[in-house]
Parts: structure tokens; sequence; C-alpha cells
């Protein structure tokens, strides 16, 4: 699996856009932006003033989703930002292969099979606990801009 | 140890030359210790004879060098007895306290003369020799101890009622109450009781003192060094303090003698301070500057024990002007010399400047309820030049700091909040001279706005729009006071002066403030506004504009004052009045003004895009202001309101809005239908705002490519923008508009749901559903009838279990920590937001304004709350129970159930129960003694209903209480024996607060009355495990007093468990020392 796979499928499906343009003003902490070509959640935002009678800017501080890599980025506050589109979806686990990939049922039945498991060795260690354990696993996988990861992990099986 | 000490004082004495001065000093402290660690033990024949010695030494009979040694031996002394300065030694508060008491009553006078009388001895020599001879170090030190004496928190002439009022706090209390008041430069007040008046006042002690700095400064004129030397900064440090000396030490003859005292000290200080221009020119050319500094420190010592009138009159006893014109003089220069060296921060000037302020601030400052200072005339217009100087010196701060690039200056929120109290200082001098400095204001103000016109185009404005920016917050703070919450008035000062002017637009207030609108006026022109009206000055005049509007825009008051006091016409002074209050009342121009600012809000919303600092302070500040109850009245006639109100639904400027401020603006949109002349009108104009808004949300939640659509980005922000506008909504129901709030909340119930599956990865949407939902149900609940009582909590219970399925067993995972603490965060707040939510549902039992019958079948709310809990409960992790408000409102709730609602508990199915068990469980050895204590009154409320609706010959908690067979058969404890048990075991062998102790006994009486046979046991067990037998002896009968005693009987009323409060704590007292040994 390449990075560019990805872009070819995600541009041919139904067209979305991998970021959206939002005013500079309105993103708060918490929110999402790109910064310096990052999909990044926002932790800090401060606002200050070029000169004392200039426009407002913002200065965000965002921590990138997949790589957890902190950056900063000044945005005058009446300019747009690019918001990435991050989405998240659902899937029960069925397998864990011998080679760092998962196995992954989607909704329709099918599988999905092109997804690393993190090089993280505590994240990988929670998720193969849980299906050692023989838990019925749903993972949460999020994408935005052409990455892929597991972000969240979940039991839905009987007690 | 009085022979250690001796011992201590012998070396000293001995060694009295040695230049090892650290060690001297230390060996000194080490004897006051041992002296005061025996003093309440010596007898006082041998401190006497001890001091005595000391007191040889101090005089001068053991020579020089031992004089020195034993005035500092005193100096330890008396600190070490000083609780504020006073070493632990690991012993009680109370020893420390009766040490400086009898210090205080028997010996603190005697030291003040001997040191007095060392100074006399050597002062012959000091004034003969240069300053390095040893006598010199005497005199400083001499004067150093009573300068120490006289800072001494004297306590013995406060009346024992005084000290009884502050209760246990006489122990803990190491800092004066009365240095609350004051402000950061440091005074307190002196206050040594009568018995010093002999020593202080009528001995000539003052006279001597300042002569004595007189003739050494007149010696020592040459040396420029002289006045930082230790000498004379001790002398000036006991004559400031002698300033403060006040209360009793002087005799009750209406303040004569203190205010004879006070010229005398005057006299003495004026050569310091006077005159301040040669002086000031001194300092800048390398004079010291700590003479006059000092002397700044006199004068404010002496204005915070005086009125303004006796301030002013006491340097004209002796001299030709007033106090009041030599604090102007001194100001001023002060001020100048801050303006020459403008850029170096911490030189004398600042300082000279600060003392000086807030000597100004304790003279005007309305002593009694608001009743503003009056000065003599002379004194007005020293206010007023000192006024003048100082706004002139801001404007050229300002002038000069208008290019100040970086991101290093503040916004308007925190530089007004930095000032604020040096502006309050400037409006109360500018208030005191109200006929000279609104006029001035007026014209700097005027002048620099025509100076905008006429650089137009030619050059940069820069300059005087900060200029503007600096006026804008003094006049603000010169015209109106902060409201604080509460509706400020307009300041006396202004609505007093100015009798002769009868026709409102003529009175200078509101040529002032007329200015200033008029000016804020010109920013609705685009291009005025693109050419002057930069954001930071809008901020100023937004930030203005809130600020007077709650003083003058519609007060009260003006109605009312025009028709009820018609006959008072005559009298001029009112009439003035009611010309200042009424002129922008709601008879008058009021409306006109109000339609300006409105106006000037919209364009702040929209024609500044991404300034949030200024969105904040319109949609926060000037907004709510707005919103009251009488201007909404005027407010939804007026046009622009209601184009502000089309905008706010249609205009997509204002959705680029931040969307706390798309709350706030909705909020005071909302709440401006109060002033709608019916009920009718009222909701149909909240309808009419958001019915748009409902209908998207309702469109975006029905759309088949939901889950697509849902997660792009701007279908985010729209979906958390209307939210946050709805929860605006919700937060503004009013009992006039709840209908159609209802309804408006009713309309997106689905949609809710359907976006809390949709978005249940998005924290922040999720938050804000939650958030949406509790402010909605806090706003209605209260007004619901029973079949939308019903709906409303099946729409609740809906929304708790889908978040529940969300969440439960939900593991977040990401390689950055402080991502996944932000993720502990977002459910942290939305549990807390289940927790209002359900804890909202339960103020509908309590609080309940519907017109219902009671026929009408109604929904127990009781048991929707325990199910909610039940669903909520298992989704809050000990982790999140760390969180102290989430645990403190999770106690609260549970606590609150359990008391008003036990009846309820034998019906929870056994799951539930478990639950709320373990969790008191958990509670009960908390280390926040307060969740203790609601974990203790919930089970006082289990333990005596089971026990009281078994006396009835009920179920009671039925097999809860007397135990249940586990799936495996085995029978388990019921619970009250097993509270029983911990409680004991709680009370008896572990840490708590003592505090707990009387809501333990509460807990604990009616688990002993429901579980009489355990308790027997275990009394029995405790009793029979100890080994000594007089202990054995002693436990027995403690634990048969503690359900003996007193005649406690087995009822559970309040007389019972007053008593058994007393008995289980004389139990504790009792056997908890040697319980806990073991």
């Amino acid at each position: 699996m390449s990075d560019e796979d990805h872009d070819f499928e995600s541009k041919a499906d139904a067209g979305a856009s991998k970021t959206y343009p939002q005013q500079a003003g309105t993103i708060r902490k918490n929110g999402y932006i790109v910064i310096k070509g990052r999909p990044c959640k926002v932790v800090e935002v401060s606002t200050s003033k070029t000169g004392k009678h200039g426009h407002a800017k913002c200065h965000f501080v965002g921590i990138d989703i997949f790589n957890a890599k902190k950056l900063e980025d000044i945005v005058p506050s009446s300019h747009n930002c690019d918001v990435p589109h991050v989405s998240r979806t659902d899937y029960q686990l069925i397998d864990i292969s011998e080679d760092g990939f998962v196995s992954l049922l989607t909704e329709s039945g099918n599988t999905k099979d092109d997804l690393r498991l993190p090089t993280d060795e505590t994240l990988l260690a929670s998720i193969k606990e849980g299906f050692a354990e023989g838990k019925d696993l749903v993972v949460t996988v999020m994408s935005a801009m052409g990455e892929e990861q597991i972000c969240a992990l979940k039991d839905i099986g009987p007690k | 140890m009085i022979r250690k000490a001796c011992f201590c004082l012998c070396f000293i004495m001995q060694n009295a030359s040695s230049p090892d001065a650290y060690v001297q000093a230390k060996v000194a402290a080490v004897g006051a210790q041992l002296m005061k660690r025996g003093w309440l033990e010596f007898p006082d024949a041998e401190k006497d004879a001890f001091l005595s010695e000391v007191k040889q030494a101090v005089l001068g009979n053991h020579g020089v060098d031992a004089q020195f040694m034993g005035v500092n031996f005193l100096e330890s002394l008396v600190s070490e007895f000083s609780p504020s300065t006073s070493s632990a030694m690991g012993l009680p508060r109370e020893f420390h306290e009766q040490c400086r008491i009898t210090l205080e009553r028997d010996y603190l006078k005697k030291f003040y003369c001997w040191a007095q009388d060392a100074t006399l001895s050597v002062t012959n020599k000091v004034v003969e020799c240069d300053s390095t001879a040893i006598e010199v170090k005497v005199c400083a030190a001499a004067l150093r101890l009573m300068f120490q004496i006289m800072n001494w928190e004297f306590q013995c002439n406060k009346s024992a009622l005084d000290l009884a009022k502050k209760g246990l706090n006489m122990f803990s209390s190491g800092v004066r109450n009365d240095t609350v008041m004051l402000k950061k430069s440091e005074c307190v007040l002196v206050q040594p009781g009568p018995a010093w008046h002999d020593v202080l006042i009528s001995s000539g002690h003052i006279g001597w003192l300042l002569g004595l700095y007189g003739t050494l400064r007149q010696k020592f004129s040459y040396d420029s060094h002289w006045l930082d030397s230790p000498i004379a900064v001790s002398a000036r440090q006991l004559i400031v303090q002698l300033c403060s000396l006040t209360g009793t030490v002087f005799p009750s003859d209406n303040g004569q003698t203190q205010q004879h005292h006070l010229v005398q000290m005057l006299s003495g200080i004026i050569q310091w301070i006077d005159p301040p221009d040669a002086i000031s020119s001194a300092i800048e050319c390398g004079k010291s500057e700590s003479e006059l500094l000092d002397g700044c420190r006199a004068l404010l010592s002496i204005a915070t024990l005086t009125t303004p009138m006796i301030f002013h009159q006491l340097l004209k006893s002796i001299s030709t002007f007033g106090t009041l014109s030599l604090l102007s003089a001194l100001m001023c220069e002060a001020v100048k010399a801050c303006l020459a060296n403008n850029n170096e921060e911490e030189t004398w000037s600042w300082y000279a400047r600060d003392i000086l302020l807030d000597t100004w601030t304790a003279i005007l400052e309305p002593k009694d309820s608001g009743k503003s200072v009056v000065l003599p005339p002379d004194g007005k217009s020293a206010a007023a030049n000192v006024f003048e100087l100082i706004v002139q010196s801001e404007l050229n701060v300002a002038a000069a700091s208008a290019f100040d690039d970086g991101d290093d200056y503040d916004n308007i929120q925190t530089s007004i909040s930095v000032m604020d109290e040096r502006l309050s200082s400037y409006a109360l001098i500018a208030r005191a001279a109200i006929d000279v400095t609104i006029p001035l204001l007026d014209r700097l103000f005027s002048e620099r706005f025509s100076s905008l016109h006429q650089g137009r185009g030619k050059s940069d404005p820069t300059r005087t729009l900060e200029e503007l920016y600096s006026l804008l917050l003094i006049i603000g703070h010169v015209l109106a006071d902060e409201g604080e919450g509460e509706t400020p008035l307009v300041p006396e000062a202004l609505q007093c002066n100015f009798v002769d002017i009868v026709e409102a637009e003529k009175h200078p207030v509101v040529i002032l403030y007329g200015s200033i609108i008029k000016f804020a006026e010109q920013s609705l022109d685009q291009e005025m506004r693109a050419a002057f009206f930069s954001p930071r000055l809008m901020e100023a005049i937004i930030w203005f504009l809130a600020r007077w509007s709650a003083t003058y825009l519609m007060p009260l008051e003006s109605g009312k004052q025009f028709s009820s006091n018609k006959h008072d016409l005559q009298h001029e002074p009112q009439l003035t009045r009611i010309a200042l209050l009424s002129f922008c009342g709601d008879q008058n121009q009021g409306k006109l003004v109000l339609d300006i600012i409105v106006r000037i809000s919209i364009i702040t919303l929209v024609s500044y895009p991404g300034e949030n600092d200024l969105q904040a302070l319109t949609c926060c500040q000037l907004l709510p202001v707005l919103v009251r109850r009488n201007i909404c009245v005027h407010l939804v006639t007026l046009e622009s309101w209601h184009n502000l109100a089309s905008a706010f639904a249609n205009d997509r400027n204002l959705f680029s809005l931040n969307a706390i401020h798309q709350r706030s603006l909705a909020e005071a949109l909302i709440r401006s239908a109060i002033g709608m002349s019916n009920p009718e009108a009222s909701n149909q104009y909240v309808r009419d705002l958001m019915g748009q808004m409902t209908a998207y949300l309702v469109d975006i939640s029905s759309k088949n490519d939901l889950k697509v659509v849902a997660q792009q980005p701007d279908a985010i922000l729209s979906v958390t923008f209307l939210l946050e506008r709805l929860r605006g909504a919700a937060r503004a129901s009013e009992p006039r508009t709840q209908k159609a709030i209802f309804q408006m909340g009713v309309a997106i119930m689905n949609p809710v749901l359907t976006l809390l599956e949709t978005y249940k990865h998005e924290s922040a949407v999720v938050y804000l559903l939650l958030k949406f939902v509790v402010d909605w149900v806090d706003g209605q609940i209260v007004f619901l009838e029973a079949k939308d009582t019903a709906v409303v909590i099946s729409f609740c219970m809906r929304l708790l279990q889908l978040y529940s399925s969300h969440n439960i067993g939900k593991i977040s995972l990401s390689l950055s920590s402080s991502l996944l603490s932000e993720a502990s965060t977002d459910k942290y707040k939305d549990l807390r937001a289940l927790l209002q939510l359900l804890t909202n549902l339960c103020s509908k039992d309590l609080v309940d304004f519907s017109r219902d019958s009671d026929e009408v079948e109604s929904t127990d709310i009781a048991q929707v709350v325990y199910l909610g809990l039940h669903i909520v409960t298992p989704l809050i992790s000990l982790d999140m129970l760390k969180y102290p408000k989430l645990c403190h409102d999770y106690f609260a709730l549970l606590s609150h159930m359990l008391e008003v609602y036990p009846e309820k508990v034998p019906q929870l199915n056994s799951e539930a129960f478990a639950h709320i068990i373990g969790t008191l469980d958990f509670g009960i050895h908390h280390q926040d003694t307060e969740v203790v204590d609601m974990c203790l009154r919930a089970l006082k409320a289990l333990a005596s209903y089971h026990y009281k609706e078994r006396g009835t010959g009920k179920e009671g908690l039925g097999s809860y209480a007397s135990g249940l067979m586990d799936p495996n058969g085995k029978l388990q404890e019921g619970i009250l024996s097993r509270f029983l048990r911990s409680l004991l075991q709680l009370l008896l062998f572990e840490d708590y607060s003592t505090e707990l102790v009387s809501s333990a006994a509460d807990a604990l009486l009616p688990l002993i009355l429901c579980e009489q046979g355990l308790y027997q046991r275990l009394a029995h067990e405790l009793i029979e495990k100890q080994m000594d037998p007089s202990l054995k002896s002693r436990l027995a009968i403690a634990l048969r007093c503690l359900t003996s005693s007193n005649q406690l009987s087995s009822s559970l009323d309040r007389l019972n468990y007053q008593k058994f409060r007393k008995n289980l704590l004389n139990f504790l007292i009792e056997v908890r020392g040697f319980l806990r040994t073991m």
C-alpha cells in the first residue's frame, strides 16, 4: 500500500475534498487545522495584533493527529485556513496478521486488509492484548488527507 | 534553660568587640529562643534578674561594645516573640500567643525606654564624631529596635469582644486584619494603647527624635551617602512609623492631641519633601531619593488617619500652603520625572508616583456609603493640577508607544485589569475637582477628534488613535463606576456638582459623553471606519459604551424622578441631578442613543471579520447591558435591533463569528423578547428568529448521505454554530418565551439523537449537544406539564442510553499524550454535563410551576433519575473521580437521591443497587471531607428509613438489608451490617477529619439500631482483643457509655441524634488514643 493509492481512492470517492477553507478566527481549541501540510488538532489558540492598531492574527498550536508532532502557525484572523476532512469509521476487528496488518470487517460485509498496525509499542500492545483475550473488538479508524490510523478501541462483546 | 540563655548572653558580651558579626547575631538569636522556650516557666524574679543584666548592658554600663550587643539581643528577643517572625520551635500556637501577650504587657515598653536611653547616652558622641564610630552603630541599632517595637502587633488594647469575635482565629492570625484595606504601599496602623501615652506623647519623645534626625542631617549635609546610612534609615523608618500612631494612646479629646502630634511630625518631615522641584532636581543630579520616598510614605500614613479637611489644614498651621497643595506639587514633580525617563521602570519617580497616588486614594476614597469627599477650594485646584498633569503624561506615554510592535502589549481586557487600580485612583482625583476636569477631558478629546479630521489623508493617525484609546479608558473611569454585578449609579460627585446648570444639553458631563458618542457614531461611515476606526480603537469605544450605558442609558430612576419629585423642582441641585439623569432616559434622547449603539454593535460584528476581541466585547459586555428589562421595551421597537436579528438569522457574515459569541448574541436577541407588548408577540419573535435554524438541523439530520456529509468540516462548522445559537436561546428562557423555546427544543429532539449518533467520534459536537440539552432542560423543566415532562424525560433517557452505548468500554489510542489527556478531559466534561442534566431533572420534584391537576398521571422523577444514574455510573471511572468538580457533582446527586427518595431503593434491581453501594463504599474512604460527609448523610438516610419502616411493620430495604443469596448460593451480608462494620472500622482505626464526627454519629446511630445483634458482637470482639486488663475495662465502660449515657433512647428524633453525637465524640476521645496504637 502506498499513500498515492489512497489519494486516488479518496478523490474518486464522491468528489470529497481533503480540506476545506475556514476563517481562522472561527477555529477553536479542539478543532482541526492543516499546518505545514499536516492535519492537526488545535490545542492552543491565542490572538494578537499586527501593530497596535492593526488587524488581529491567530496563533495556533496544533498536534499532528497521526504522528503527534507539535506544529505552530500564525494566520491573520480574517483569512482562511485549511481544515482537514477528518473522518472516522468503525470496523469490527477480524484478525491481526503476522506481517503487521489488520483485517477489518466493513459495514457492507467486505473486509479491509490494507491497514497497518501502529508501530508504537503501547498502542500495539493494547490492540493485541484485547484481541488475544478473544474479546469482540470494534476499532475506530481515523482518516484524513490520505492517511489512516486506528484511533480508538471498543469492546462490544457480552461480558 | 535560663542558664543557657545567660551563657549565650555572656558569650556575646565577652566577645562583643570581635568582628564576627554573623556569629554574634546567631548566638543572640539562640539566646532569644532559649529565653522564649522557658518563658512561661521561669519565675519572674529570675527573668527580671536576667533582663536587668541586659538592661545594664544596653544602658552602656559595660562599655559601648556590650551596649551594641545588648541592643541586638533585645532585637532578637522582640523578633522571636512577634508571631510573624517567631520560629516555630515545635510548640503550639497558644504558647506563642501567651509569650506575646506577656511580653507586650510586661516588658515591651521597658525595652523601648531602654533603647531610648541607649540612644540618649551616645547622642553627644554621635553628634560630635564622624559617622564611623561605634557609637553611631549603637545609635542606629537602638533606633532600629524602637522601630521594631513600634511595628509590634499590639493587641492588649483591642477589646475582649473583638478577640472573641475572631474566635479560633486568634491563634492563627499572623496577619493583621486592618492591612486588608490598605493598598500596595505598606502602611499599618500603630495602636499601642493608653499605657504608652507617657513614653511616646507626653515626654517630648517626638520632638527629641525629630531634633536628633534634623541635627544629624544638618551635620552630614556635605555627605551625599549619609541619607542611606543605617542610622539615617532607621531614624526615618521610626519617624514614618510614628506617623501611623493612633488609637487610645491619645487621650479622648476630639483628636486634638493627635492632630498636634501629626503637625509636629509634619514639621519635621517637611524638610525632606519641600520644595518638591528643588528636591526632584537634586535627585536627578545624584542625591539619594530615600528621604523623599520616606516623606511620601509619611504623607500616606497621615492621609489614612485623617479626613481630607484636617489633612489639608495640618500644614497650614505651620506654613503658607495646605498639605494638599504640597501633595499636588510633589505628585507633579514625580509625574514629570516619570515622563522624563519614561523608558526606565523602577526609578524613584515610579515609586514616588505610586505612593502618592495611594495617598490621594486614601484621602479621596469615600469612607461611608458612597458620600463623595469634599475638598477645600485650594485642595480642589491642587487635585485639578495633578489630574491635568496625569492625563498629559498618560497621553504622552500613549503617543510614544503607538508604534510599539510585537506581541507583548495587551488587549483591552488585560490593559484595563492591569491599569484598573491606577485608573480608579485617577477617577477619584478627577471627581474631586469635577468642574475643572470634565471640561478638560472634553477639550482634550475634541482636540484629538479634530486633529484626526485635519490630518486626514495627510498624516499617519496612529498616535492620535492611541491617545484617543487612552482617553476613552480614563473618561470611562471618571464618568462611571464598575457595576460588579449590580446596577451602578451615576457617581455622587457628578450628580452634585454644576448646580447652576439646568439645561441638560449644557451639562458638562452630557457634553463630554455627547462628544464621545458623536465620535463613535462616525464609525458607521465606511470611509471613516477604514481611515480611523482601527479594531483597537473600536474595542475602547465598545468598552466605553458598555460602561456608560450601564450607568446613564435609561436609568431606572430617571422616569420616576420626573413624576414623583415635581414639587422639588424649584430646588436647584435636584434640578441639575434630574437633568443629568434623565437626559438619556426613556423619555428623552435615550432611544436615539440606543439606536446609535445598536448600529455600532452591528458594525463591529459585520465589518470587523476575525476580530475576536472586539466581537467578544460587543457580545459579552455591551449587548447584555442593553437587554435589561426597561431598555428592552424600546429595543424591540428599533429598526436597527430588527436588522441585527435578521442579520443573525440570515447573514452569512454573522456566521463567521466565533462560536461563543454566537451563543451570547443569540442569548441577547432572545432575551430582548421580554420587551414585547404581549406574550404572543414574544413567542412569535422567538419562532421567527430560531425557525430557520431548527429547520436546518432537521433537514441535515434527515439526509440519506448524512454519514458522508456530516463529517465534512463545513458541515461540522454549521452544526456547531447552530447548536451554540440554540444553546444561547435556551439559556435565555423566560416564562414569557418559554413556550416557543420549548417548541424549538421539541422540534430538534430527534435530530439531536441522530447527530449524537453521527458525531459520536467528534467530541466537540457531542459536548455541545449535551450542553444544549442541559441548558434547555434547565430552563424548561419547571414549567412543563405532565405530558410534556414525559416527552422530555423519555428524550433525556434515550440520550443517556445512546451516549452510554457509544462510550462504554471505549479506549482512545493516540501517540500524543497531550491528545490523550484532551480526550479524557472531553469525557470528563461530557459526564459532568450528564450529571447536570440529571440534577436539572431532579429539580422538577422540588420546584414546579405547571398548572397540572393532580389526576394526571405524572412521571416518577425519582425513578427516572435513579435509572439515569444507573446508566451514567459505569461511565465514571476512578480516574474520572479525580476531577474534583465531577466527583463533587456525582456524590452530591447521589446523596441527594438517597436522602430524598430512600423509599425507591428497594425497587432498584440488584445491579443498580450494587453500583450505588459500591459508590458509597468508595465515598466514605475518600480524602475530600465534603464527599465523605455526603456519603454519611446518604447512609443515615438509608438506615433510618429502614429502621422506621421496620418499626411500623413494613419491609424497609427488604432483602438488601437482610442479606442476599449471590449467584453461587452463598449468603451475602446485608448492606447495613456491611456499613456498620466499615464505619466502625473507619471511626476507630483510620484517619479522618474531626469535622466528620457529627455526621458519622448521625449515620452510626440508625445503623446500630438496625443491627443490634451485630453491633453487640463487634463490641464484644473489640473488648476481647484488648490484652491489657485496665484498657479492657476502660473500653468496655466507654462502649457502654456510648449507647447508654445521656439517656439515649432508641428513637430517631433530633434530640436523640444530638445526644448520640456528644456520646460518640466522648467515646472517641476516650478510646481512640489507645486503640490506634495497637
